[in-house]
């Protein structure tokens, strides 16, 4: 028997041998891009745009990311790319300092690197395009809310997970920006959603009841909205407590026309990948060089650069006259 | 009534969070959100009736949520494709009973494992979900929400519906013959094969049921909103087995019932609502879950060597 | 008979299946060498094949396989361990904690962190052998319990990083040619695989999981071995930990989430049977390595590169090996009523 398996392995070893790879080279661009969580319909549009990009460019573009949010994941996958040899690594990062490190070795082979939606360490990428700063979005979102609450009252937000990097920023800027700007408003409770729709609705119905003086509900993360939107017009209260969030138009038509859902911000998730696929190929032909301030980007025109940050513009509000003209 | 000790004592933890609430955050017992909490609630509850007879049956199904997921999409790709309730409903519950079958025949047919396989089961099914659906949400027409009916009166049909399919399993359990081979089977299999059981068949008709009981509370659920996510059956099996365990069924098999999974489920599901009313912060909710596990578990191993007199 | 050990003939069934374990390995080696090689265009050889690829695997592997290593003493005993996956991340964030909240040196806070995780298993022990409670329970509530824990004492917020490169270099850089974190893991695989096929201890465990009152019956200290390997499993958890850590530079609450699964999976691959009493660790080894190698090679394969679908893949594949493998191992048993031999009653 053990003659048999010596047998057996030394026919493999002679395979290995024989099958060789033979592969021509292609010699096409070969840009990454990696989202935080593959199940996720805002990167599923980021790709839409991406994949646009792409067919304009003739670069060929692989899109892959944990099925899940997870750091180690993500680091794994862009050690794969790694030694893929790939061109240009674009990547929504989920753990800023944790991420960097594999962005920093790819760099040290000769891969570009750029971040999108969520940035690495400054030193770990070329450029970051950014949808909108951080504080841009936390402050766009308290003075939407502001607005919606006359400046005073009781509102509560519901996040994704208790660990998730961009909602930690945001929620980060939040804290500081809301007792200094409006002092009459109180965030009296965040819950986390973990990114599922059904429980952000509990949650919401939950919020609603615990604080019966809610004014305002407010979901940073895309499945929030409509959860908490559901939440709202379960408990009969559409038009008295206020529903805003982060959210992709088609998930959120049919609340923001009920009037339950005031206004959805977000920004043009496809455009945020197209502009990226465009910057990365850029990146590798050498075409854009750190210190420009100026970015021409195919069909979507020129856009401003800020020191490392390509900045695709402010975030953009959705609501009852605006949102049926988007399909994503 | 020392058999029932563990039903009741969960019940009487259950009354103990109720109690809490009553005095320190009495706006918990608003009608509206508690009928939505008990409402959302109902299709786990069928999930974990179907839990309960797999377990007493001394199996395990981790399998369970992915299945969820899967029924959930089926019922919603067909309901936007204009098919009717009547048509759905039964359409995800037939492929909850095919998923059911296949783990069956593994762990039936072939004599696997039963956490191994649903286990591979469980990744096969979420990964292929996955790679079909890719995440996007499925969006359905107006007239699924609520069956058509009213917001009270759905809420009242899936919570009435529930709580039938509990008495009659917590009934059948007791008084059908099939409902007593199940506990045979979990408390010593080749006693029952001798008995004139077919522990093996009944034991693949087992884990079909949990599959049909999948796919019938995945259709109890897309009526609840307009659309459906497919990740909507993460951690169900955690839930269902946690609430299940401390209900007082025993891994090993031939003992518990659904009431003290109902009993469980209800508690479990308490926590996070009330750390929201009691204003706790949310990162104390899983801590709280796995220490309620630990004390219902740890409550009833110390009664055990109690009443062993020794180690058991 | 000998009250320790697996019946002689299941010894020939065993070496039997790892030999076909390997050749799978091996096969799936060189199905990806072949499909998934390539040169870039700029006349680099990337993919599979490259030494760099065959590192990173190493190095992408040796916190899930530690955790199968720490699970394989564990399922001998027909006991099993959920928990080491949430233990992993309530190791992480103590030592991050201690090296920078309390300020200890990272040796010190290393060292101490591995006697947390030894304590974390002995509650894990303590619950499954003072007071007889099944494992799949017990662990499934510290799987919470801990993963909570771990957000409790975060906030779910806190991250530790900036850690001195010194540390890091266990994680990310090469000693002697080689990911500095595989000596590590190689030195614990050597050292269970003593434990498990060359002290009594490893008889031990597996007389348990074979028979619990016959190990009893026979004077083995069933309590005190069973809460050995549990109180083992909570030391490499926390090895894995400081791993992790090294290799991304960062401890988070959510560290090694859903690690149990797969560890699990590479255990039952491995040809260790879920009801205790039979098992080997170089069947671990060899199951960690076919699971790894499928999941790196997936992603080099271009048809799966244009799909997309590299991570869904190997999730399918996997599933559907280990289906394979507990389907083929117990093939002999259906096959033989057609062999024409005599059953007996």
């Amino acid at each position: 028997m053990k003659l048999h398996a010596l047998r057996f392995l030394s026919t493999l070893a002679l395979l290995a041998v024989i099958l060789a790879p033979a592969r021509a080279a292609d010699s096409k661009l070969v840009i990454t891009m990696m989202p935080k969580a593959k199940g996720n319909a805002y990167f599923i549009s980021c790709k839409a745009g991406a994949d646009r990009a792409a067919k304009e460019l003739g670069v060929e573009l692989l899109f892959d990311g944990p099925t899940d949010s997870n750091a180690a994941k993500q680091n794994e996958i862009v050690e794969n790319w790694i030694t893929l040899g790939v061109d240009v690594i674009t990547v929504a990062t989920e753990n800023k300092e944790g991420l960097s490190t594999a962005l920093r070795k790819a760099q040290k082979q000769g891969i570009k690197v750029l971040t999108y939606d969520a940035d690495a360490l400054p030193d770990a990428r070329s450029f970051f395009v950014n949808q909108a700063t951080p504080e841009g979005i936390a402050h766009g979102m308290i003075d939407e809310a502001a607005r919606l609450m006359d400046g005073e009252g009781e509102f509560a937000i519901i996040t994704a997970t208790l660990t998730a990097g961009n909602q930690r920023e945001w929620l980060k800027h939040m804290e500081s920006y809301l007792p200094a700007k409006y002092p009459k408003m109180k965030l009296v409770a965040v819950r986390p959603s973990d990114d599922l729709k059904d429980k952000a609705q509990s949650e919401a119905t939950a919020l609603m009841s615990a604080n019966p003086n809610l004014k305002l509900l407010m979901a940073i993360c895309t499945p929030g909205t409509p959860g908490a939107a559901e939440a709202v017009k379960q408990a009969g209260k559409a038009g008295k407590v206020k529903v805003i969030g982060l959210g992709l138009p088609n998930e959120n038509k049919r609340y923001v026309h009920e009037g339950v859902t005031d206004s959805v911000m977000l920004w043009n998730t496809e455009d945020l990948g197209y502009l990226t696929v465009y910057a990365a190929a850029a990146l590798a032909k050498d075409e854009l060089k750190p210190g420009a301030t100026k970015f021409p980007a195919g069909k979507l025109g020129t856009f401003e650069i800020k020191g490392d940050n390509i900045l695709l513009g402010k975030p953009y509000i959705f609501n009852r006259t605006n949102i049926d003209r988007f399909d994503f | 009534m020392n058999r029932y000790f563990r039903e009741i004592s969960v019940t009487m933890a259950l009354g103990v969070v109720l109690l809490v609430l009553a005095v320190f955050a009495p706006a918990f017992y608003s009608p509206q959100p508690l009928l939505s909490l008990v409402t959302r609630e109902a299709p786990t509850l069928v999930v974990a009736c179907g839990m309960v007879l797999v377990i007493i049956c001394r199996q395990i199904d981790i399998s369970v949520g992915s299945v969820f997921s899967v029924c959930s999409i089926c019922a919603g790709l067909l309901a936007a494709r204009g098919w009717p309730l009547a048509g759905s409903v039964p359409a995800a519950m037939a492929v909850g009973a095919l998923l059911g079958a296949c783990n069956g025949f593994f762990v039936a047919g072939l004599q696997l494992p039963s956490i191994v396989v649903t286990l591979a089961t469980m990744v096969i099914l979420r990964e292929g979900l996955n790679l079909l659906q890719q995440g996007a949400f499925v969006n359905l027409p107006d007239r699924v929400q609520w069956f058509g009916l009213s917001q009270a009166a759905g809420q009242g049909v899936l919570v009435a519906f529930a709580l039938a399919l509990l008495v009659a399993l917590g009934l059948g359990m007791r008084r059908i013959a099939a409902g007593r081979w199940v506990y045979a089977v979990g408390t010593d299999a080749e006693a029952a094969r001798l008995a004139g059981i077919r522990p093996r068949l009944l034991t693949f008709f087992v884990f079909v049921l949990m599959g049909t009981l999948a796919g019938l509370a995945a259709a109890m659920n897309i009526v609840q909103s307009p659309q459906v996510q497919p990740a909507v059956g993460t951690g169900l099996e955690l839930k269902v087995i946690a609430a299940v365990v401390v209900g007082g069924v025993a891994i090993s098999g031939g003992r518990g019932n659904v009431w003290g999974a109902f009993a469980g489920l209800l508690l479990l599901a308490c926590v996070s609502p009330a750390l929201t009313h009691l204003h706790v912060e949310a990162y104390w909710e899983k801590a709280i879950q796995g220490a309620i596990i630990l004390l219902a578990v740890v409550a009833d191993g110390v009664r055990q060597q109690k009443t062993a007199g020794g180690h058991p | 008979m000998s009250a320790a050990g697996p019946q002689p003939g299941w010894k020939g069934v065993l070496f039997r299946y790892e030999t076909l374990l390997l050749a799978v390995v091996l096969v799936e080696w060189l199905f990806f060498y072949h499909y998934g090689t390539t040169t870039n265009r700029r006349g680099v050889v990337v993919g599979f094949g490259t030494v760099d690829r065959q590192f990173d695997i190493l190095r992408h592997s040796c916190e899930i396989g530690l955790l199968a290593l720490a699970l394989t003493p564990v399922i001998l005993t027909a006991g099993i361990d959920l928990s080491v996956g949430s233990l992993l991340g309530l190791c992480a964030i103590v030592f991050g904690k201690l090296w920078h909240d309390a300020g200890l040196s990272i040796p010190s806070a290393a060292a101490l962190t591995l006697v947390a995780g030894a304590v974390a298993g002995g509650l894990n022990a303590g619950l499954i052998t003072r007071l007889g409670l099944p494992p799949l329970i017990v662990t499934l509530g510290t799987y919470s319990l801990f993963r909570g824990l771990a957000e409790a004492m975060t906030h779910g917020a806190v991250t530790y990083t900036d850690f001195p490169a010194g540390f890091l270099f266990l994680g990310q850089e090469r000693g002697l040619g080689v990911p500095t974190q595989a000596w590590l893991f190689l030195l614990a695989a050597v050292a269970v695989w003593l434990l498990v096929h060359r002290t009594t201890f490893g008889r031990s465990f597996r007389a348990i999981g074979f028979s619990p009152e016959g190990a009893r019956y026979a004077g083995l200290p069933v309590a005190r071995r069973t809460a050995l390997v549990y109180v083992l499993a909570g030391l490499i958890a926390a090895l894995a930990a400081l791993i992790y850590t090294a290799r991304l530079g960062q401890a988070k609450a959510d560290a090694g989430t859903g690690y149990e699964l797969f560890a699990i999976t590479a255990v039952v691959l491995g040809g260790t049977s879920i009801f205790g009493g039979r098992g080997s660790v170089t069947g671990t080894l060899l199951g960690v390595a076919a699971i790894a190698v499928l999941k790196s090679g997936l992603a080099c394969l271009p048809v799966v590169m244009r799909m997309n679908a590299a991570q869904e893949m190997s999730g399918i594949l996997t599933g559907a090996l280990l289906l394979l493998a507990l389907t083929g191992s117990i093939l002999p048993k259906i096959l033989s009523p057609f062999r024409g031999r005599p059953q007996a009653g």
